[in-house]
């Protein structure tokens, strides 16, 4: 990064990255993916599996974001926005699982096994 | 697969390949790509005719189609071969100071423009035209329900007609009228830019949005739409009514939306000029920058659920579906997410040109104006946040219905923040009460009484004794027609001469500003009374006791349906008879009054000079309905640039804002020294400087920040020149 | 914030001098540069909430119906979604590489990687293909058309793996392919015969003909012409007793029958159009359909007159018949049955026993899978247009350290389909 200090001196309008960093960070995310399917391979349970699979993939994505799309040299309001659409999007999973993990039980999934009778009294009418 | 499907296919390809060409190309191949994009529609045209008599016939699309495609091709293939005449249009325009309606001459010259406010007069009649078609369709519901049983139609073309009355309406005109057409008109004269930072997107966008608009009324010759313009599953699922092509008009409209939300947002971050920082940004722009930010994070989700929803109807995938295992209420959680943050895309420039229009007509400062800017970002961010309030009955858990119901609340705070820093400006105020600001308190008004019965339906329990009542019609007309509608045609009031250069009727319009008014609370106040009785929305029939409410509905209907029209032939017809009309006509502070009205091609002829924001004092009214600033600063620009330049104020501005604040006021001191030269040529023309105003405005120069210069069209070698200049003056002296 | 004006207003206000690409309206390259980066970003931003319902719609459905998940992936290949991962993020890097190229003015480098890129996406979109080929052939579709019974590549999975769904057989077969005569069983070509027990024939078409004839059409009452099919299907078969799993027995050692009873027969009622389209075609009937009618193509819809039979009372004869087939039985004579013909192997019993029948709606994790990959692969193939425009524009040698902006914006356009991707892979083909 020595000799690409200034991110915008005279001559260049953005950061330009070096060759090492471009291929170092392309051979990691090749090595994250090779790790990603041997990973698979053993039998963590189910659900340690899958936090494993989504570390490493969180992981590729951010050098992904930071080496190759600059995100890392360039102006902090593009992280802004990015990380502001990443908000978006997980307020949007966060409120709907929050709504359907309530109602998934009334939705008829499998019709020769009805979901079970609500438990506790009957609402009292009118 | 059927023709619809076919028709879709065609479509969308058509669509895609125009909307990339728009953007890619460059200018040599608009045309090109213009002809190539128009002879793909002829190849729709084909499809429909099909349809429309009844066809099923399998041939004469598809021959359409290849012939639409052929004729494109060619066409792009020839028509670039053809020599081209320098762009008449832009960037390489002709330097004389045309105002923009006159620069060039021809359709293509329109067809074509990258100019914004061609572009954005595009937008606005395209809308008005929808309004018309919308509006129509409103009337005949409300002719519909004059009686309690059949009055003109039977069922299923009642739902029709409240179902495009609703597509309509909120697709094309409320969510695209203030932004799309008055924003892209207004909104970079007001920064001082000379264009939007992506021209051809922007073109790229109205293209969009014109198909969109095809294919969403295209559903009437189809049959008619009969799924309410929620288009909930899984009634859209099995409706007979041409859905798919409705739904594939929405994700173009969509795509339009969002090209133009991304498009005012790089703007005002890239073109404001120097000197005006965040806080000097008129308020308009504010809410725009708001409303853009929703548009750029919430229309995708729009985009993506009509499109499974496209797909899951022809392909039947299964997501909606809960005969496949699918969710219907997912649909509505989808929908919703974009279409909260869409009624606050509906409302929030409304509520941005009431800015203007209040604080410019009461000749005050707007009161408050940080927290009127901040709470329109908070708005657009709290938007997200409370989309479930629209499901507190479609089977959604009562969790996520309380933390929906607790949520909506918060929403009340930037509003009231809002209005009452409204009404402080109005307070003691010199009220001018032209049409533009009739329609200003009109917004006032209305807005207030839809955002109370917002909180009625924000709290749960009563909610569920409203919901699908018309007390929620009445409400949301209340907001959505009530407060954006009369906002927007408050807005077209107040920047009609600016943009067409010419004086509306001022009698006509205020006359229809007041029937406008009127018309709406006869329509929509009864509609809460009958609602909190219990008349269901959305139904052909209705208890006769309802009837009087009904009736006294449909006559205010009828009166705000004939005062829009009036009005808008009333706006149309200035185009030919009003008279010409002067740079600053109503005493507005912001930079658009600057601008030679019409503007010129980059808006500016000289650069404008930054004033105070919102402070008036330094204007009078010379003729009636012309205003003038008494600081002769502005005649002669060059000078205070030069003086600025020679000061070093404008070159010494890295370090942002304060510094930039600090250079306007250098530049504003000595410009008063230019001013006191004039003094004396100023009297002699007529306008009479007060010694004391003088005084006054010395004094206030000293203090003002925000101010600064703007040169946003200069070449460097006008900027040498006049520093050489003044360079050779100063020695002079 | 400050703005582009302020940081590069004057001093570097040299007119338009450096790229003829500089549009007249910023004020100089590095205004031009910066508002289209900016753009790009909220682009991007838009992308995220853009694909974000698919997320939603998966996380839903991997939280509540995680059943579905685990047993359906097996129908995706990893090795093709990890070759297609590395090919992406090798795409990437060359993309990234373009960039740094364009801005050291290194136009044959740049013009290199952008090939490279373009040959990863068409190697991403071909590989795609394969997959997705696969797929259809074998009618492991979405929805309403996941159907894997009626493929004849899926015998196998019928006959030694108790994975056909049987009743979810569609009537939406593929009517003109050769494919759709053979049926599954290849047995059942033999003899498709109800009165003999013990001769499979699940999910087989048996024979197809056409003609033409001339009805009328139900939507616009015209008469129009149309094929008419005459086909023979035999959908369904029923074990004979009610099963209530006994503990520690194996399943499949309970039943006499090849197929464990996982869901009552039905008997599907075809000639309900509507029901049919929307899967819900059937009522649980005692009987093994034998035979369509006549069965007309009216628009959309194919209307089918369907005729139900009870299966026939095993006989002495057919006793015998499955004796010697399977060895064990435990059927008595006059009870109606149908036993396969298959005999299964130790391995076809493990395989039996450890996958068992697929659960409900199994079609909605290829729905997501399908939605998914299908929205990426149109954003791969929307980056190979850019790209193939870049490259001619880099051929033309537009590009310069002044002006490599649409170089700048496709790349990170492209590490956006490359991100999305890198979750696509482990939440859709690793699942253990």
């Amino acid at each position: 990064m020595a000799d690409h200090a200034h991110d915008h001196d005279d001559h260049e309008l953005a950061h330009v990255a070096t060759l090492k960093t471009l291929l170092a960070t392309g051979t990691t995310l090749l090595l994250l993916t090779l790790l990603t399917v041997a990973a698979t391979k053993v039998d963590f349970g189910t659900n340690i599996n899958l936090a494993v699979a989504l570390v490493i993939a969180v992981v590729k994505a951010t050098l992904v974001v930071l080496f190759f799309m600059h995100l890392r040299y360039d102006r902090l309001f593009h992280s802004v926005v990015f990380v502001s659409a990443l908000l978006a999007a997980s307020l949007f999973v966060g409120f709907t699982l929050m709504d359907s993990s309530q109602y998934q039980d009334t939705n008829i999934w499998n019709p020769s096994t009805p979901p079970a009778a609500p438990v506790g009294p009957r609402p009292v009418n009118g | 697969m059927n023709l619809e499907i076919l028709v879709l296919i065609i479509v969308v390809t058509a669509l895609s390949g125009g909307a990339l060409a728009a953007i890619f190309a460059g200018k040599k191949h608009r045309h090109a790509l213009a002809w190539f994009f128009l002879s793909f529609w002829l190849g729709v045209i084909g499809p429909i005719g099909d349809f429309v008599l009844g066809q099923r016939d399998w041939v004469s699309p598809i021959v359409a189609t290849i012939v639409g495609a052929v004729i494109g091709v060619v066409v792009v293939l020839v028509v670039p071969a053809l020599p081209v005449q320098p762009d008449p249009v832009y960037p390489d325009g002709p330097k004389d100071e045309k105002d923009y309606l006159h620069c060039s001459k021809g359709f293509l010259s329109w067809a074509l423009t990258l100019d914004h406010k061609r572009i954005g007069l595009m937008y606005l009649f395209g809308i008005l035209f929808s309004l018309l078609v919308g509006g129509v369709f409103a009337l005949l519901v409300r002719t519909e329900l004059f009686f309690p049983g059949k009055t003109i139609v039977d069922q299923d073309m009642y739902n029709k007609f409240f179902t495009l009355h609703g597509a309509i309406m909120v697709f094309l005109v409320i969510i695209p009228g203030i932004p799309a057409a008055l924003g892209n008109i207004i909104m970079p004269i007001q920064l001082g830019a000379p264009d939007v930072a992506f021209p051809r997107l922007n073109l790229a966008s109205f293209y969009l949005w014109c198909s969109g608009a095809i294919l969403l009324v295209l559903t009437i010759p189809f049959g008619g739409l009969d799924t309410g313009w929620t288009l909930y599953t899984p009634y859209s699922l099995e409706s007979k009514t041409p859905v798919l092509v409705a739904t594939m008009g929405v994700f173009l409209l969509g795509f339009s939306s969002i090209f133009t939300g991304l498009n005012f947002l790089v703007t005002i971050h890239k073109f404001r000029p120097q000197g005006m920082g965040w806080f000097q940004m008129p308020l308009n722009v504010w809410a725009i920058y708001a409303t853009a930010i929703m548009q750029v994070l919430a229309t995708p989700v729009l985009g993506i659920t009509v499109l499974l929803l496209t797909v899951e109807r022809f392909a039947h995938i299964g997501i909606f579906d809960p005969n496949l295992g699918g969710d219907p209420v997912l649909f509505q959680h989808f929908f919703w997410f974009y279409s909260h943050p869409a009624v606050y895309i509906m409302i929030i420039p409304g509520m941005g040109v009431v800015n203007e229009l209040i604080s410019t007509y009461a000749g005050k400062p707007i009161f408050g104006y940080r927290f009127i800017a901040y709470s329109s970002i908070s708005l657009a961010l709290l938007s997200f946040l409370v989309w479930g309030h629209h499901m507190f009955v479609s089977g959604q858990s009562r969790l996520a219905n309380m933390v929906f119901s607790a949520l909506t609340f918060t929403v009340a705070i930037p509003s009231a923040i809002k209005i009452f820093n409204w009404v402080a400006t109005l307070y003691k105020a010199d009220i001018r009460l032209k049409t533009g600001m009739i329609y200003g308190l009109a917004f006032l008004l209305l807005f207030t009484i839809g955002g109370l019965t917002g909180l009625f339906l924000g709290i749960l329990s009563v909610d569920v004794h409203l919901h699908d009542t018309y007390f929620v019609v009445a409400h949301f007309h209340y907001v959505m027609m009530g407060s954006t509608l009369v906002a927007f045609l408050g807005a077209l009031h107040h920047w009609w001469p600016k943009f067409t250069g010419r004086m509306y009727n001022e009698k006509i319009g205020q006359i229809c500003a007041f029937g406008v008014f009127f018309g709406f609370n006869f329509t929509f106040m009864p509609q809460f009374v009958m609602g909190a009785r219990g008349m269901p929305r959305r139904y052909w029939d209705y208890d006769p006791q309802y009837t009087i409410f009904h009736q006294l509905s449909t006559i205010g209907a009828f009166i705000l349906g004939f005062s829009i029209f009036i009005t808008v032939i009333s706006l149309v017809a200035s185009f030919w008879t009003g008279k010409k009309a002067p740079r600053n006509p109503w005493g507005g502070s912001s930079l658009e009054w600057q601008a030679p009205t019409p503007p010129p091609l980059y808006n500016f002829e000289k650069p404008p000079v930054l004033h105070e924001l919102y402070n008036y004092d330094d204007l009078v009214e010379v003729e009636p309905d012309r205003w003038e600033r008494k600081t002769p600063i502005e005649d002669e620009p060059e000078k205070a640039d030069a003086i600025a330049r020679k000061i070093g104020a404008v070159t010494d501005h890295t370090a942002g804002a304060t510094q930039a604040e600090r250079a306007a006021a250098m530049i504003h001191a000595k410009a008063e020294e230019v001013r006191a030269e004039h003094d004396v040529t100023e009297s002699s023309k007529g306008k009479a400087l007060d010694p004391k105003d003088l005084a006054a405005d010395k004094a206030e120069a000293a203090k003002v920040a925000g101010a600064g210069e703007v040169m946003p069209t200069a070449t460097a070698e006008q900027a040498k020149d006049e520093e050489a200049k003044n360079k050779d003056e100063g020695e002079k002296k | 914030m400050t703005t582009a004006h302020e940081e590069h207003g004057v001093e570097h206000d040299l007119g338009h001098h450096g790229s003829p690409f500089v549009q007249h309206h910023y004020d100089d390259a590095q205004h031009q540069f910066d508002s289209g980066k900016f753009g790009i970003w909220l682009f991007l931003a838009q992308e995220v909430l853009f694909f974000s319902a698919l997320f939603v719609q998966y996380v839903l459905y991997r939280v509540h119906h995680s059943e579905i998940f685990n047993y359906a992936h097996k129908w995706l290949d990893v090795k093709f979604g990890a070759t297609n991962t590395a090919v992406l993020i090798f795409s990437s890097l060359t993309a990234a590489w373009a960039v740094r190229c364009a801005q050291r003015n290194q136009r044959r480098g740049l013009i290199a990687c952008i090939v490279i890129t373009l040959l990863c996406a068409c190697t991403f979109l071909g590989i795609k293909y394969l997959e997705y080929s696969h797929k259809v052939h074998e009618h492991i579709l979405f929805g309403r058309y996941f159907d894997p019974c009626i493929s004849p590549g899926n015998a196998e999975l019928l006959t030694q793996n108790n994975e056909c769904p049987g009743t979810k057989s569609t009537i939406d077969w593929d009517y003109g392919s050769e494919k759709a005569k053979t049926g599954c069983f290849e047995e059942s070509k033999i003899d498709v015969d109800p009165n003999q027990p013990g001769v499979q024939a699940d999910c087989a078409v048996a024979e197809i003909t056409r003609e033409k004839k001339t009805i009328e059409d139900q939507k616009t009452h015209k008469e129009v012409e149309t094929w008419v099919e005459k086909s023979r299907r035999v959908i369904a078969a029923r074990c004979p007793e009610p099963h209530l799993p006994e503990a520690g027995v194996a399943e499949h050692e309970q039943f006499p029958c090849w197929r464990p009873a996982y869901q009552p027969v039905v008997c599907p009622d075809l000639t309900d159009a509507e029901a049919r389209r929307h899967g819900t075609a059937g009522r649980p009937q005692d009987g093994i359909l034998v035979e369509y009618g006549d069965s007309a193509e009216r628009g959309e819809d194919i209307v089918i007159d369907a005729t139900c039979k009870a299966p026939a009372p095993a006989t002495a004869q057919s006793i015998e018949l499955l004796a010697s087939n399977n060895g064990e039985h435990d059927l008595k004579e006059g009870q109606g049955a149908i036993h396969p013909i298959h005999i299964a192997t130790e391995e076809d019993e493990f395989e039996r026993a450890s996958l068992g029948p697929p659960p409900e709606h199994t079609g909605m994790f290829l729905t997501i899978y399908f939605a998914m990959t299908g929205l990426h692969g149109i954003h791969v193939l929307f980056g190979i247009f850019v790209f193939t425009w870049l490259l001619m524009r880099s051929i033309k040698g537009h590009f310069t350290p002044e002006y490599f902006g649409p170089v700048d914006y496709a790349a990170l356009y492209w590490h956006i389909v490359d991100i999305i991707w890198i979750f696509l892979f482990p939440l859709l083909y690793l699942i253990h």
